[in-house]
């Protein structure tokens, strides 16, 4: 029933608000509601304004029902007092007149005066009855008696006659409650009409307040929100309407929102700020490893460029070097040559002293012809192809050693050479290394008491090195680094022969093997001689 | 016609002198000739130019041969010497200050009989050069002096 008034309702105020609001919206007001929503009927078709509608209709007529029925009550019981009090002063008020009449027995009189009473209101039925003993009994009634009354009395009629008082007959009264009803029906109709229009107009006035002052607005928040094309457009929310004078709840929705789109649009700000540097950061970087790989390129083809410029200059030099020991050869063999042959030959034309120039002459064309061999080994440990292949360093050495040993029969050296030292290198430098270093140990104990030689290999931390070790005169720490420099003495030539190649020659050949050649010694106490190979893992194979 | 001539190439006057030197005292006695170019070698023993009027039919017993040489070098001359049939069974021996591996294996190649490095020491190539000459002249047999003896040749 409500809700229907309520349907009712809503079509009439959605026809009469899209009258007032706009021309437009009332010339569609005619075709189906269904088919076209303008902001203020979808309004009232769903969404708050309904709902609020159906609540305030339900509860004004919870009250408006409770109230009734108080109302109702109270005017009962008023309506029923009153009738029990008019039914007192009948009997109060009349008994006196009806005793009386009853006494004498005035048939007209009572019935006139029951007449009388019936006409009071509510009264519905009067009856006296006769008590006397000895006598017929009177019956007088006005009105008509109800089988199951609403309200009945009955009251004594006492006649007092020279002061004995006497019972005479009864007063029967009955009241009828049927007018009380009927009022009250009828108040309960004008309470409900009157507070059922009530509600609806307030419902109706509420609703209207309701659109004119949230909904239209929360439409509009909600269109420009989703009109928000993001950070990058202005946005500035407002609202319809002229400003109240003090701000309320939705100005300050107002102000979140724009506040939010102010922080919105910096936090954006912030990130395409981020975004660009990040951009620039990234083009800068790109640019800086474009640059850093042309560099790259630059300098490996200078590298390259230089590399073969100094393999060329390399080649140069080794053919300088042998081109130049090979003809310095032929000239030097020439001076000894002729040097012999005086030596020899003419030995009684000359005197003492040529004699001694001549032999000086000749050692010194010696000296220089080994020093031109050993240029040209150095020479040749530098430069060519290495051929490399297992080499088994320990046959080599045991070899090298017999050699020495056939040179020079008379020395009694204890050589020990460890078995099974393999590597893999070139063997005829490898041959070279070996030669020096145990030549070298050789020739450096040869001054020595007991002297040992040994070959062999121990691990130094990570790494397993091989060793040439002797107990001859060893060096002065202090000259190691100048050791391997070519043609570096550490000691005189009368003492020890020697051309300063040697040890280059080592240095030369284990380099090219990857590997590093160091010393330890001590002066007097004899020398080790370490080499490595390979140090960096590869055996070289493929060089 | 007894083969026992040496043909010593040496462009050097000094080195000629010792090497002569070295078979005088080594006490070889056999003839030595000396032509100081490629191709003065090459003409003595193909008898051209100067050489064409020398007696034929008379190869050297052993070629000393330098590789050093202005004009044509000591290998070119040992490759055309090898070449020519006639010639390709005279026993050469490079003798050289060079030790180049190069030089030997290419000497080698050609088909050269020895390498020997001239030493520094005189007295150690006086050695060299008598122990040469008693291996190539005296121990060693030559190849029959008509290599390619066919039976046009043959009498």
């Amino acid at each position: 029933m409500q809700l229907r008034n309520g349907d009712e309702a809503e079509a009439d105020i959605s026809a009469a608000l899209t009258d007032s609001d706009t021309k437009a919206h009332s010339d569609d007001n005619n075709s189906s509601e269904q088919e076209r929503t303008s902001p203020v009927a979808k309004a009232f078709h769903s969404g708050i304004g309904l709902r609020m509608l159906l609540f305030v209709i339900l509860f004004s007529f919870g009250t408006t029902l409770i109230l009734t029925i108080l109302q109702l009550y109270f005017d009962y019981r008023r309506d029923a007092h009153a009738i029990e009090e008019r039914l007192n002063e009948i009997g109060h008020s009349n008994l006196d007149v009806i005793a009386t009449s009853l006494w004498s027995i005035d048939d007209t009189q009572l019935r006139t005066i029951l007449s009388g009473l019936l006409r009071l209101p509510d009264i519905q039925a009067l009856e006296v009855t006769e008590e006397i003993e000895h006598a017929s009994t009177l019956v007088i009634l006005a009105g008509e008696k109800q089988k199951h009354p609403a309200i009945s009395r009955d009251y004594p009629i006492i006649y007092t006659m020279n002061g004995l008082t006497q019972r005479i007959g009864t007063l029967h009264v009955e009241a009828t409650l049927d007018n009380v009803y009927r009022r009250l029906i009828d108040t309960a109709i004008v309470i409900m009409t009157n507070q059922a229009i009530r509600i609806f107009l307030v419902a109706l006035f509420i609703l209207f307040l309701f659109y004119r002052l949230v909904a239209r607005h929360l439409t509009a928040i909600s269109e420009s929100l989703g009109q928000y094309k993001g950070p990058d457009s202005p946005f500035a929310l407002s609202l319809p309407r002229r400003p109240p004078k003090y701000p309320d709840e939705l100005d300050s929705m107002v102000d979140a929102f724009n506040g939010m789109g102010t922080r919105l649009r910096q936090a954006y700000g912030e990130l395409k700020e981020a975004n660009r540097r990040m951009v620039a950061d990234i083009a800068a970087r790109h640019l800086a490893e474009q640059e850093v790989i042309r560099l790259n390129a630059v300098l490996e083809n200078r590298v390259r460029q230089r590399t073969i410029e100094l393999e060329a200059a390399n080649e140069e030099l080794a053919a300088f070097a042998y081109s130049v020991s090979h003809d310095l050869r032929a000239p030097l063999r020439r001076i000894e040559g002729f040097g012999q042959i005086l030596a020899k030959e003419y030995v009684n034309t000359l005197d003492e002293h040529g004699r001694h120039y001549v032999t000086r002459m000749c050692a010194g064309a010696e000296d220089m012809a080994e020093m031109i061999d050993s240029f040209l080994k150095l020479s040749r440990s530098t430069s060519g192809a290495l051929f490399v292949e297992h080499l088994d360093l320990s046959a080599m050495a045991a070899e090298i050693i017999a050699r020495l040993q056939e040179k020079s029969p008379d020395r009694q050296v204890t050589v020990t050479v460890e078995a099974g030292l393999t590597v893999d290198g070139d063997r005829r430098l490898f041959g070279g290394v070996l030669q020096n270093l145990l030549e070298n140990a050789w020739k450096y104990t040869r001054k020595t008491e007991n002297p040992i030689i040994s070959f062999g290999a121990v691990r130094k931390g990570e790494q397993s090195c091989f060793f040439v070790r002797d107990n001859g005169t060893g060096f002065d720490m202090a000259y190691a680094k100048r050791l391997f420099a070519p043609f570096v003495r550490l000691h005189r030539p009368e003492d020890f022969e020697g051309t300063g190649i040697g040890l280059t020659t080592v240095q030369r050949v284990i380099v090219r093997h990857g590997g590093r050649v160091w010393a330890e010694a001590e002066a007097g106490a004899g020398a080790t001689f370490y080499f490595t190979c390979w140090d960096d893992g590869g055996t070289g194979a493929e060089k | 016609m007894q083969r026992n001539k040496i043909l010593l190439v040496e462009d050097n006057d000094d080195d000629i002198e010792l090497t002569l030197h070295a078979f005088r005292i080594s006490h070889i006695t056999n003839e030595v000739v000396v032509v100081k170019s490629g191709e003065s070698a090459l003409d003595y023993l193909k008898y051209r130019e100067r050489f064409a009027h020398r007696e034929v039919d008379d190869p050297p017993a052993l070629i000393l041969l330098d590789l050093k040489l202005p004009g044509i070098d000591g290998l070119e001359v040992l490759r055309q010497v090898r070449e020519d049939p006639a010639t390709k069974l005279i026993p050469i021996a490079i003798l050289t200050t060079s030790d180049d591996e190069a030089d030997i294996v290419r000497g080698y190649d050609l088909g050269v009989n020895s390498y020997i490095r001239k030493p520094v020491g005189f007295s150690a190539f006086a050695n060299v050069v008598e122990q040469l000459g008693l291996y190539w002249l005296v121990m060693n047999t030559p190849p029959p002096s008509r290599p390619v003896a066919g039976p046009k040749d043959s009498l």
